[in-house]
């Protein structure tokens, strides 16, 4: 906690438009500051907690931090309008914007691989939870182009809950993992088909790209030229999905 | 008859815009010949994933067999979404 003078007061933020800008509750800020995750100013008789806007700009810039948060929180709201797609057309839009924006940046051979897996897993979110979802519907979509990453989240019921409708014996969201990325598999029973991570992962194995991807206490780590899946058992569980894609070698 | 996907857009990428493609063209694929051909054409979609192709190409596949010739498939997730659902063909 810092002390400051009354004088910078017209930079600060208050805990609600912090918290409504980094799309967590006025509760998780609180649990940051007194964490030093995100360290607040304490001003005025009763010590209100303030925040330096350049502070939360800087922390937005960690996106995928921000989307992580948002999607393993307890306790939490919709996130940033700016990365916010609640519906599926908002996502479509935001996707062809980030399309356009990346086209300008590197080559198109890039831009449409990029663009398809961050369409595919985007959508896959919404395809498994229409109907389902258990708090807050839509996902969580934003892109770095200066660290080239693009990141996108769900608060959905994650891969096992969806692929156990159709694989009752899946006991861990590492086999529901292993079984997404390797089989042509849908948890949308009667249909058939499900080839959406199976096509990113074979994108990603022949690119310079890099797929970070966690769903329920399972994540995996994919590369340009891996063979074996990488799945490991995490300490946090998140409900729904988390990745985040990675072209950082292109630069 | 010659199909310009670009006429359904240039990112391709939903279950839901693959459906409503293949339905808005229903009446169209109404009036294919028996011997003619269906070419379907990959020019300027810039996007294009297996949720789309999932609910457009394999249907027409199946409905018109061999009748159905791609081309223009150079771009790369073109490419990439064909390699995948050939594999299930």
């Amino acid at each position: 906690m810092h002390r400051f003078t009354y004088t910078t007061m017209h930079k600060l933020l208050s805990i609600g438009q912090a918290a409504k800008l980094l799309g967590v509750s006025i509760d998780t800020l609180r649990r940051w500051d007194s964490a030093g995750r995100l360290r607040s100013i304490r001003t005025g008789m009763r010590g209100h907690r303030f925040y330096n806007r350049s502070d939360i700009d800087q922390y937005l810039q960690e996106i995928d931090l921000v989307a992580l948060n948002w999607a393993k929180s307890t306790n939490v709201t919709e996130p940033n309008p700016d990365v916010y797609c609640q519906t599926r057309d908002v996502f479509q839009a935001r996707l062809e914007k980030f399309q356009s924006t990346l086209s300008k940046n590197v080559p198109i051979e890039v831009v449409s691989l990029i663009t398809a897996v961050a369409g595919e897993i985007g959508n896959n979110s919404f395809d498994h939870n229409l109907g389902s979802w258990p708090d807050i519907s839509g996902i969580f979509f934003s892109y770095n182009m200066r660290n080239r990453k693009v990141v996108l989240a769900d608060r959905g019921q994650g891969i096992l809950t969806t692929l156990k409708r159709v694989r009752p014996e899946l006991a861990s969201s590492s086999e529901a993992l292993k079984v997404a990325f390797t089989e042509t598999i849908s948890g949308r029973y009667p249909e058939t088909r499900g080839n959406g991570l199976k096509f990113v992962k074979a994108i990603i194995v022949k690119n310079p790209f890099s797929l970070y991807f966690q769903t329920g206490d399972a994540q995996l780590s994919l590369k340009k030229d891996d063979v074996e899946l990488n799945i490991k058992q995490t300490d946090t569980i998140i409900n729904g999905c988390f990745a985040l894609i990675s072209f950082e070698e292109l630069l | 008859m010659n199909i310009e996907l670009k006429k359904f857009g240039t990112t391709l990428v939903s279950r839901p815009a693959g459906k409503e493609a293949w339905l808005a063209f229903q009446p169209v694929l109404k009036g294919v010949l028996p011997d003619e051909k269906i070419i379907v054409n990959f020019d300027g979609v810039v996007v294009l994933t297996p949720s789309w192709a999932d609910e457009f190409l394999t249907p027409l596949r199946n409905n018109f067999k061999e009748k159905v010739e791609l081309i223009n498939t150079n771009n790369s997730s073109v490419k990439a979404t064909l390699s995948i659902l050939n594999q299930n063909f």
